[in-house]
């Protein structure tokens, strides 16, 4: 887990090898890594998506700004980027559940409902998007 | 860095950080709903433009509803363009100053939830005290700035 390992001794014999350990894929560590790299990437994108808004100010440029979030590329990254809120929203939901109500459910079996629940969220809700690029791909006369 | 104080603030941003993501499932919902799926304020349509399209400033276009309430809010002969989308909310004599809060505290809440997160992925693997020290400057300074340009672009906009 991320805590902040600040005050651990830095290279005992035991720290590296806990250190190696870390890294064998495990389930739970799926489920961990995943919602690493999807806060990260969410990080990012906040990081763009303030600094692009400085066009709310412009009529002109934020038209720009948002027509150009309609090409092909954009709309396949806002498929991603719902793919990515979703997993990381349920994932840390859970994490606040076992973690704030000391729930100790089966975890693999929670892990895999919501994750059930995610697929389906990302299914309808990025259905639109997607049936646009197919239409935009495969349709467009 | 004395090690009781560390841990002690360390206790309370980690609950900090639960609870902010806890707030962020809520906010992100409401976010989506206007930004996606509401017919009068999505912002972004369902259109997908080429680049040609983009080049001759092609604008997506916005539903029956978007454009009527445009028309309704700036004259029969407004063009509905994105910017006119968003100002429907952020421009509204009565609820622009909810909208606005509501988008500066959303910013506050996100930036935290994400720096501090991003901290925590940092003191994972940069183990060099003072490199460490440095990206945890660097980082929240980032933060600070965008939190000060998100709040003046949403505050002017439309006011
Ligand atoms: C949708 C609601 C959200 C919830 C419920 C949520 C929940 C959580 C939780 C509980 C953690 C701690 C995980 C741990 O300590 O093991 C976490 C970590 C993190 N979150 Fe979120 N979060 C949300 C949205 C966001 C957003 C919008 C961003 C980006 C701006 C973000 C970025 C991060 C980052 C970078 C981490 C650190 C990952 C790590 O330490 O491995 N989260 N989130
Ligand atoms: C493709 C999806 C998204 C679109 C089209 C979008 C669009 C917008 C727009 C047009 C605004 C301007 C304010 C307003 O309309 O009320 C805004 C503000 C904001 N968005 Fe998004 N957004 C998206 C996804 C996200 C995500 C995933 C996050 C969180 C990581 C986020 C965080 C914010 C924040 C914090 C603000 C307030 C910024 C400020 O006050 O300056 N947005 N968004």
């Amino acid at each position: 887990m991320a805590v902040d390992t600040i005050d651990q001794p830095a290279k005992s014999a035991a720290s590296q090898d806990s250190r190696f350990q870390r890294y064998r894929v495990r389930t739970g560590m799926f489920a961990w890594m995943a919602h690493r790299l999807s806060g990260l990437a969410l990080v990012a994108y906040l990081v763009v998506h303030v600094w692009g808004l400085r066009a709310l100010t412009d009529r002109a440029s934020f038209n720009e700004l948002i027509a150009g979030y309609h090409a092909p590329i954009f709309k396949i990254g806002e498929f991603l980027l719902l793919a990515a809120v979703v997993y990381h929203a349920l994932n840390g939901f859970r994490i606040v559940l076992i973690d704030f109500l000391g729930w100790s459910p089966n975890q693999k079996r929670l892990f895999w409902a919501l994750g059930g629940v995610a697929a389906v969220l990302i299914v309808v809700g990025g259905y639109p998007t997607i049936s646009s690029l197919i239409d935009y791909f495969f349709l467009a006369a | 860095m004395a090690s009781r104080a560390a841990s002690t603030s360390n206790a309370q941003s980690w609950f900090l950080h639960r609870i902010t993501g806890t707030f962020l499932i809520f906010m992100l919902i409401t976010h989506f709903w206007v930004q996606h799926y509401d017919q009068q304020t999505a912002t972004i349509s369902h259109d997908v433009l080429s680049t040609e399209q983009i080049e001759n400033d092609v604008l997506p276009g916005y539903t029956p509803e978007a454009e009527a309430a445009v028309e309704a809010r700036f004259g029969e002969t407004a063009e509905v363009t994105p910017h006119d989308v968003v100002m429907l909310r952020l421009a509204d004599p009565v609820y622009a100053v909810l909208w606005k809060a509501f988008n500066i505290l959303f910013l506050i809440v996100a930036l935290h939830h994400g720096f501090y997160g991003l901290n925590n992925v940092m003191s994972d693997y940069i183990r060099n005290p003072m490199a460490r020290k440095t990206a945890k400057v660097l980082s929240w300074s980032l933060a600070l700035v965008l939190f000060v340009v998100g709040t003046y672009s949403v505050l002017v906009a439309g006011w």
